[in-house]
C-alpha cells in the first residue's frame, strides 16, 4: 500500500527526525559522557549546554518538543536513548504512572537545596523525589500591538469576530480546555459532562475565526502579523518582544494558569551521572539566572534571584503582582478518567 | 570451491530452477513479513483491544473502536479527505498531462534531464520541503512580497492555513506520481499508431483524441490511484500548511497515536482506512483487466 508505506515512513521520519540523538543514544556505551536532553523548543540559554560541555568533557544531545502528549507518546512508545526531559506539573504523575522516570537518588544533587521552598513538596511531588523545578509560567494572551488598538483584557478577546483569521491558539488540552472551562465558571477539577460539553461547544465556536493551532510558530506568526493575538506561554512572548518592541503579554482578568516544568530522569537511562551532573549544574544560582534571563520565564531557583536581570525581575508579566497572582491557579491533579475526559474534549474540538 | 560458487550462482541466475525462484524471493518475503504482514496484523488485533488508564492497552476485546469510527462526528473530516484527495488528484492530472505529454513527444535529447530535475524535489526531505512552503507562502513570503513589491496586490494575500494551502502541498508532494505513469504509458504507444491515423486523413488534435488519449488511460488511472490513494493518508501537509479546519484523516489517526493517547481507536481508524483502500484497488484491477480484455 502506497499510502500506508509513505504514511508509516514519514512518522518515523517525524520520531526519528526530532531526535537526531536517538541514534548516539542507542549506540553510546556507558563509558562515553553524555547526556541526551530532551527539553521544550526555546527553553535555555545558548550558552548554557556548550558552557557545560567545556568544562566536564560530557557531551549534551539536545533535542526540543513543542507538544508535550507528543513527548509524553515518544517516552511511552519506547524511545530510547532520553536520559533527562522537561515535563510540566501535571504530567508528573503519569509519567510515575506508567513508570517512565525514575526517583532521584537522594544525596546526589549537591545544589537542591537553591530551589524555593515554595516549588518544593507539590502536589504533583509530595516528596520531591521525581522532580527539580526548571522554570515557571503562565498562560496568557500574546499581541502585536502594531495591528491592535485597544489591549486585549480578556479571553473573550480571542473570540472577537473583528480579529477573525488573525487568532493563534496553543495546541494543546490542558490550555484549551482549561481556560475553556474558566470562561464558562467551572472550576477546574469539575467531573460536570455539561461542564465539557460547554467547553467543547466554546472552542468549537471559535474556530471559524481561528488562524491555526499551534504551540512553537505562533510567535513568529506573531511577529509577521499572521496573527494579531494568540494565546500563549508568557516567556515565549517575552522573550521575542526584546527584539521585537511592538509584541506584548498579558494575563487576561478572568484569571489564568501557572505552571511549573520539571527536570525528570528518564527510566532506563544509560547516563545517569552524567546526567545527574547536568541537572546540578542548571540549577547553580547563576546557571539558572542565566536561563531565565534568556528564556524570560520565571525562575523557582531562590539562589538565582541576586543575578537575575533588573528588567525580569521588575516585569509583571514574569512576576506577576500579588492582585494578578490571587487570580492564577496552579493546574490541579487529575484522577486519570477526568484527564482523559480533558483530552477527549479536545480531541473532539481539532475533530469538529 | 570458486567452481562451485559459479555453479551456484549460475543456478540460482538461471531462470529455469523453481527452488532457486524461492531463494530469491526470500528476502522480499522477510521484508513483507516483519515490515508489513506482521505490523498489519498487530494493528488489527490492537484496534479490538481498550484504552486504559493514561492510554494504556487493555487486552479486552470490543468492536467499539470500529462503532466510533462510523460516528457522525468523523463524517465531516472523511468528506474533506475525500474533496481535499480527489481535488489534488484532479489537479495533479490536469498538470501532468501535459508535462507528460512533452517529455514523450518534444523533450528529444533533454528528456532524461528533465526526468531528473522532476525527481529532484521527491529527493528531498519532506519537512523541508513543507517549511519552504511555509517560507514561500506566509504573509512576510516570497510570493506575497513579489505580488506586493511589484504593485500587483495592495495587501498580502493571507494563504496559509487554509484549503488552498494544503491542496497544494499535496499537489506539490504527489505531482511526480502522476507524471512517471503518464510518462510511461505515452511512450509505450507505438509511434506507428499515429502515423497511420495521420495517413488515414486524421489532424494532430483529432489523432490525439482518437488514439493517443484513449491508448494512454492506463497511465491516467495508474497516475490518478497513486496520487490519490497516497494522500487519504497524508497528515504533515495538512499539520504544517493546514488550519483548524484542515482536518484529515491522516491528522485524525496521528492525534490518536500523538495526543489523544487512545492506540487501539487509532488502529481501528486505520484499518477502516486500509480496508477502504483495499477494496478501491481490488475494483481498479478488475476496472483495468477488464480494459485490457
Amino acid at each position: 500500500m502506497p499510502g500506508m508505506t509513505r504514511r508509516d515512513f514519514l512518522k518515523i521520519a517525524i520520531l526519528a527526525g526530532a531526535a537526531p540523538s536517538l541514534l548516539a543514544g542507542c549506540a553510546g556505551s556507558e563509558d562515553k559522557h553524555e547526556v541526551n536532553f530532551f527539553n521544550w523548543s526555546t527553553y535555555i540559554d545558548k550558552d548554557t549546554l556548550p558552557r557545560f560541555s567545556l568544562e566536564t568533557g560530557i557531551v549534551v544531545n539536545y533535542s526540543v518538543f513543542s507538544d508535550e502528549e507528543e513527548m509524553f507518546a515518544k517516552l511511552r512508545s519506547g524511545a530510547l536513548g532520553y536520559d533527562l526531559i522537561v515535563a510540566t506539573d501535571y504530567m508528573i504523575p503519569r509519567l510515575k504512572a506508567l513508570n517512565l522516570i525514575d526517583p532521584y537518588p537522594t544525596g546526589t544533587l549537591k545544589n537542591t537545596g537553591n530551589i524555593d521552598p515554595k516549588f518544593r513538596n507539590t502536589p504533583y511531588d509530595p516528596n520531591n523525589a521525581y522532580t527539580v523545578p526548571y522554570l515557571w509560567g503562565t498562560t496568557g494572551i500574546g499581541f502585536n500591538k502594531k495591528h491592535i488598538s485597544k489591549r486585549p483584557a480578556s479571553w473573550w478577546d480571542l473570540w472577537d469576530p473583528k480579529y477573525k483569521g488573525k487568532i493563534s491558539m496553543l495546541d494543546n488540552a490542558r490550555d484549551c480546555v482549561g481556560i475553556a472551562l474558566l470562561m464558562k465558571g467551572y472550576p477546574q477539577t469539575t467531573e460536570s459532562d455539561a461542564a465539557f460539553k460547554a467547553a467543547e461547544q466554546l472552542l468549537i465556536s471559535q474556530k471559524p475565526i481561528l488562524k491555526q493551532y499551534s504551540s512553537s510558530t505562533y510567535v513568529d506568526s506573531l511577529i509577521n502579523g499572521e496573527v494579531y493575538l494568540a494565546m500563549a506561554w508568557s516567556g515565549d512572548v517575552i522573550q521575542a518582544a526584546r527584539e521585537n518592541p511592538e509584541l506584548d503579554y498579558v494575563i487576561p482578568k478572568e484569571g489564568s494558569y501557572i505552571w511549573v516544568d520539571n527536570m525528570c530522569l528518564v527510566k532506563g537511562s544509560r547516563h545517569r551521572a552524567d546526567t545527574l551532573r547536568l541537572v546540578d549544574y542548571l540549577i547553580e544560582g547563576k546557571v539558572a539566572a542565566e536561563i531565565a534571563n534568556f528564556v524570560r520565564y520565571g525562575s523557582p531557583n531562590a539562589a538565582a534571584k541576586p543575578y537575575l536581570d533588573k528588567s525580569l525581575l521588575d516585569d509583571p508579566r514574569v512576576f506577576p503582582p500579588s492582585s494578578v497572582l490571587k487570580k492564577l491557579q496552579f493546574y490541579a491533579i487529575l484522577p486519570p478518567d477526568l484527564a482523559q475526559t480533558w483530552i477527549d474534549t479536545w480531541s473532539d474540538v481539532k475533530a469538529a | 570451491m570458486r567452481g562451485r560458487a559459479k555453479k551456484f550462482l549460475a543456478w540460482l541466475f538461471s531462470g529455469k530452477s523453481e527452488k532457486a525462484s524461492h531463494l530469491l524471493i526470500l528476502p522480499a518475503s522477510f521484508w513483507l513479513a516483519f515490515f508489513l504482514i506482521i505490523p498489519i496484523i498487530l494493528l488489527l488485533v490492537l484496534s479490538l483491544a481498550q484504552r486504559g488508564p493514561y492510554g494504556t492497552v487493555i487486552w479486552h476485546p470490543t468492536l467499539d473502536n470500529f462503532r466510533r469510527v462510523f460516528t457522525p462526528l468523523y463524517i465531516p473530516i472523511v468528506a474533506r479527505t475525500l474533496l481535499y484527495c480527489g481535488t489534488a488528484a484532479v489537479i495533479c492530472l490536469l498538470l501532468g498531462y501535459p508535462t507528460a505529454y512533452f517529455l514523450s513527444f518534444y523533450a528529444g535529447e533533454w528528456r532524461d534531464t528533465f526526468l531528473i530535475l522532476l525527481m529532484i524535489p521527491f529527493w528531498t526531505s519532506a519537512l523541508v520541503s513543507i517549511y519552504s512552503w511555509i517560507i514561500i507562502l506566509g504573509r512576510d513570503g516570497l510570493m506575497n512580497s513579489v505580488l506586493t513589491g511589484t504593485g500587483l496586490l495592495r495587501t498580502p494575500l493571507d494563504v496559509l492555513n487554509t484549503p488552498f494551502s494544503v491542496i497544494l502541498g499535496l499537489v506539490y508532494f504527489y505531482l511526480p506520481f502522476m507524471i512517471l505513469p503518464l510518462y510511461s504509458s505515452l511512450e509505450k504507444i507505438p509511434k506507428q499508431y499515429m502515423e497511420a491515423s495521420y495517413d488515414l486523413g486524421a489532424g494532430s488534435f483529432q489523432t490525439f483524441l482518437k488514439v493517443t488519449l484513449p491508448l494512454s488511460l492506463p497511465g491516467v488511472f495508474a497516475g490518478f490511484i497513486l496520487t490519490f490513494v497516497p494522500c487519504l493518508g497524508d497528515f504533515l501537509t495538512a499539520e504544517f500548511l493546514g488550519g483548524p479546519r484542515t482536518y484529515l484523516i491522516g491528522n485524525l489517526i496521528e492525534n490518536q497515536f500523538l495526543m489523544a493517547q487512545d492506540w487501539p481507536f487509532g488502529a481501528a481508524l486505520t484499518a477502516v482506512l486500509l480496508g477502504a483502500m483495499l477494496v478501491g484497488l481490488y475494483y481498479y484491477q478488475k476496472l483495468e483487466a477488464a480494459e485490457i480484455a
